[in-house]
């Protein structure tokens, strides 16, 4: 589950930038261009005949905001959807949603409307959602009305805009118009239950200081709110950027 | 449906969801299909609570118990062994960005009806309430032979050969007496029974260097628990199965497995939809003909309102019952997670009391671990038969899970699941294979 990892740590007094933290996760019919969006937006790449997701299904792409740094996981469906099998895992813990569809394609604006009712059912109340009409580019052969699409995002709460992963219209900005409504306060967005990590090869045994040590953690999560704020340990991390996130949690320890 | 496929898995508990995510990754075409609507087979976690209540035909949980949809109730009770094969799999497959873990908080062992902490290195053995002072000398000599052998290296054998000795002589070696052997053997090697003592000596060794190995990675204690309940495994090796082009259909029931010349299966039939291939992959349920009954497995799972008695108030935790402790010959295991792991409402515990059913009446062969929980809300028992393949698969090229067992942690699990593969696909699964792929993902 992604963890908003909000930190306005002060090192020595000077003050850092934030990094916040969010999962996102796409749903929408099968070759409505989920895959696509996601691949221009974090590669800036467009391949006109894109395959089924294969492989790369879990993207990371970094914003800077002002003072934050936002940190979108990316969850594709990895094909899922299509018999309607997608995991609860799949919503659990998400901040944020892109249902798209395909704007020269009725049915897939109908499937848009079930999966944000999907998303309203299962997934966390505060959940930020955005609905994109992709292939603007082919705007001849469109059959869903923009109006009808702003409409119904209106009634929903929903943000929108028509996108075009192959001209990359509105692809930035719609990933930018999410991070911008995302809570990025010190407390806001889900945080991730106290205390747990991930797994990670080359982790610091036990024996290094910052395992015990990390602060305490709002645990608000909103599925269930029953989370606590124990603080043992600090989640296992991948990445470098995430090993930034650590030392960070490390220096605040030290400073409490 | 009706395409051909390399392999068609049935059943989404962990076992076969792990299988399909490495044919998966391996290339094969794979389809998946559970006849139930939901991920997990009898590895899923059962949420909500109305719904576990409804499974045991109890009736609706009352208010006291919070929403039910912050309960994620497993069935069959296992940690991770924090340096064990699950780990490694998860690892090497990417699957563990899914998930988050918790450590266990503690480990305990039954002895003369009260819990001691397991001792695991030299200051706990020289602190521990187990043994006597001369005997924790024994102890500890032990565990510096064990933390200091090395395998290819046989000057650390010091004159012992763990290949062919046995385990029984190893402890006659260090002079240690049957109490300290019991909370050795069961408690640190996670025997299930007392035949390991006339198997070689290396595979104990090997067992409790996994236990201490495990500790030292993040601390307390060797186990941990994935958060929102072990249903989540499953559904994480799925979603790497699909991510390497896996299809899964959920809620599809299997009517046949169609079978052809030399007996060997040609595809899957659901009504009238035959999905064609050259393998299927499946737990015992999918064919009953196929399976025998190996033995049976009690497992209560009591949801309680406090922490468990002499644990210092822990919100997790293992008590493992040597079966020597009570007069019998295959242990007892006690489980305990909390509303930590996301799989309780706050202020609840889960509770599970698990063994190897050895009499007509398994409710009270248990009862050693139930009168340790303290006041229980709330009891489910289950008794379950397990099963094992008749064949190998070779021949029908159906391949076959063993039910779970009573074992507390994944390792066993694992092994199966690398048999079943080699058994299918006649190699070694290459852990290399999704390394180099998924690392670009990763920025």
């Amino acid at each position: 589950m992604a963890t908003n990892r909000t930190g306005s740590q002060r090192a020595n007094g000077a003050p850092q930038t934030k990094v916040c933290q969010f999962k996102l996760v796409l749903l929408g019919e099968s070759a409505v261009g989920k895959s696509s969006l996601v691949l221009r937006f974090v590669k800036g790449q467009f391949h006109e005949y894109q395959e089924s997701t294969i492989g790369a299904a879990f993207l990371t792409q970094t914003l800077c905001l002002d003072d934050t740094t936002v940190k979108f996981e990316i969850w594709d469906t990895a094909g899922q959807e299509r018999y309607h099998s997608l995991a609860p895992m799949y919503y659990r813990g998400a901040q944020a949603a892109i249902v798209v569809y395909d704007i020269t394609n009725q049915d897939t604006f109908g499937r848009a409307k079930n999966w944000v009712k999907e998303l309203q059912r299962q997934a966390s109340p505060s959940i930020v959602i955005a609905l994109a009409g992709n292939k603007s580019d082919l705007a001849a052969k469109r059959m869903v009305e923009f109006d009808e699409a702003q409409a119904y995002a209106d009634e929903n709460g929903l943000l929108f805009m028509e996108t075009s992963a192959k001209t990359a219209m509105n692809v930035n900005d719609i990933f930018l118009a999410i991070a911008n409504k995302l809570p990025r306060n010190e407390t806001g967005g889900a945080a991730g239950a106290g205390g747990a990590r991930r797994l990670a090869d080359g982790e610091q045994p036990r024996s290094s200081a910052c395992c015990n040590r990390a602060p305490p953690r709002a645990a608000s999560d909103t599925r269930s709110g029953a989370g606590d704020a124990s603080g043992r340990g600090v989640r296992g991390l991948r990445s470098s950027l995430r090993k930034a996130g650590f030392t960070r949690a490390l220096v605040v320890s030290q400073a409490v | 449906m009706d395409e051909e496929y390399d392999a068609i898995v049935l059943g989404t508990g962990l076992k076969e969801c792990i299988i399909s995510g490495m044919l998966s990754v391996s290339g094969k075409k794979v389809l998946h299909i559970d006849r139930n609507k939901y991920y997990g087979g009898e590895s899923a976690s059962i949420t909500p609570l109305e719904e576990l209540f409804a499974k045991f035909n109890a009736p609706a949980p009352d208010e006291t118990y919070g929403r039910g949809r912050d309960w994620n109730v497993d069935l069959i009770p296992k940690f991770l062994m924090a340096n064990g094969l699950l780990v490694k799999l998860l690892i090497h497959t990417g699957v563990t960005r899914y998930l988050e873990f918790k450590s266990i908080e503690g480990s305990y062992v039954y002895k003369g009806g009260k819990i001691s902490k397991v001792p695991v290195d030299q200051k706990e053995a020289l602190a521990s309430d187990l043994m006597g002072m001369f005997e924790k000398r024994r102890f500890r000599n032990f565990l510096i032979y064990v933390q200091d052998f090395q395998e290819e290296d046989a000057k650390t054998w010091k004159d012992f050969d763990p290949s062919t000795a046995n385990m029984q002589s190893l402890y006659e070696k260090f002079g240690l007496d049957r109490n300290t052997q019991d909370f050795t053997g069961h408690a640190l090697a996670l025997y299930l029974d007392d035949n390991y003592l006339q198997q070689p000596a290396i595979q104990t060794i090997q067992r409790i260097k996994l236990y201490s190995d495990s500790l030292a990675r993040y601390g307390k204690s060797p186990y941990l628990y994935p958060m929102y309940g072990l249903g989540e495994l499953p559904q994480g090796f799925a979603r790497l199965s699909a991510i390497y082009g896996g299809t899964y259909m959920l809620d599809k029931p299997i009517d046949e497995i169609v079978i052809g010349e030399g007996g060997k299966v040609i595809g899957v039939r659901s009504g009238t939809e035959v999905a064609k291939c050259k393998q299927v992959y499946c737990d015992p349920s999918y064919v009953p003909d196929k399976v025998r009954k190996k033995g049976q497995v009690i497992r209560c799972i009591c949801l309680l309102d406090h922490p468990i008695n002499n644990t210092k108030e822990a919100l997790s935790t293992q008590i493992i019952i040597p079966q020597k402790q009570v007069g019998r010959n295959s242990d007892i295991y006690v489980s305990v997670v909390s509303y930590t792991h996301q799989v309780a409402a706050k202020g609840w515990f889960i509770a599970m009391v698990s063994t190897t059913v050895e009499t007509k009446d398994p409710e009270t062969e248990i009862k050693p671990g139930l009168d340790l929980l303290g006041s229980i809300r709330q009891k489910f028992v289950s008794v379950t038969d397990y099963y094992e393949p008749i064949d190998d698969g070779s021949q029908s090229q159906i391949f076959i899970s063993e039910s779970y067992d009573a074992t507390t942690h994944f390792e066993t699990t694992c092994l199966d699941v690398l048999k079943i593969y080699k058994r299918g696909t006649g190699e070694e699964f290459d852990f290399s294979k999704v390394k180099v792929e998924l690392g670009e993902e990763d920025q």
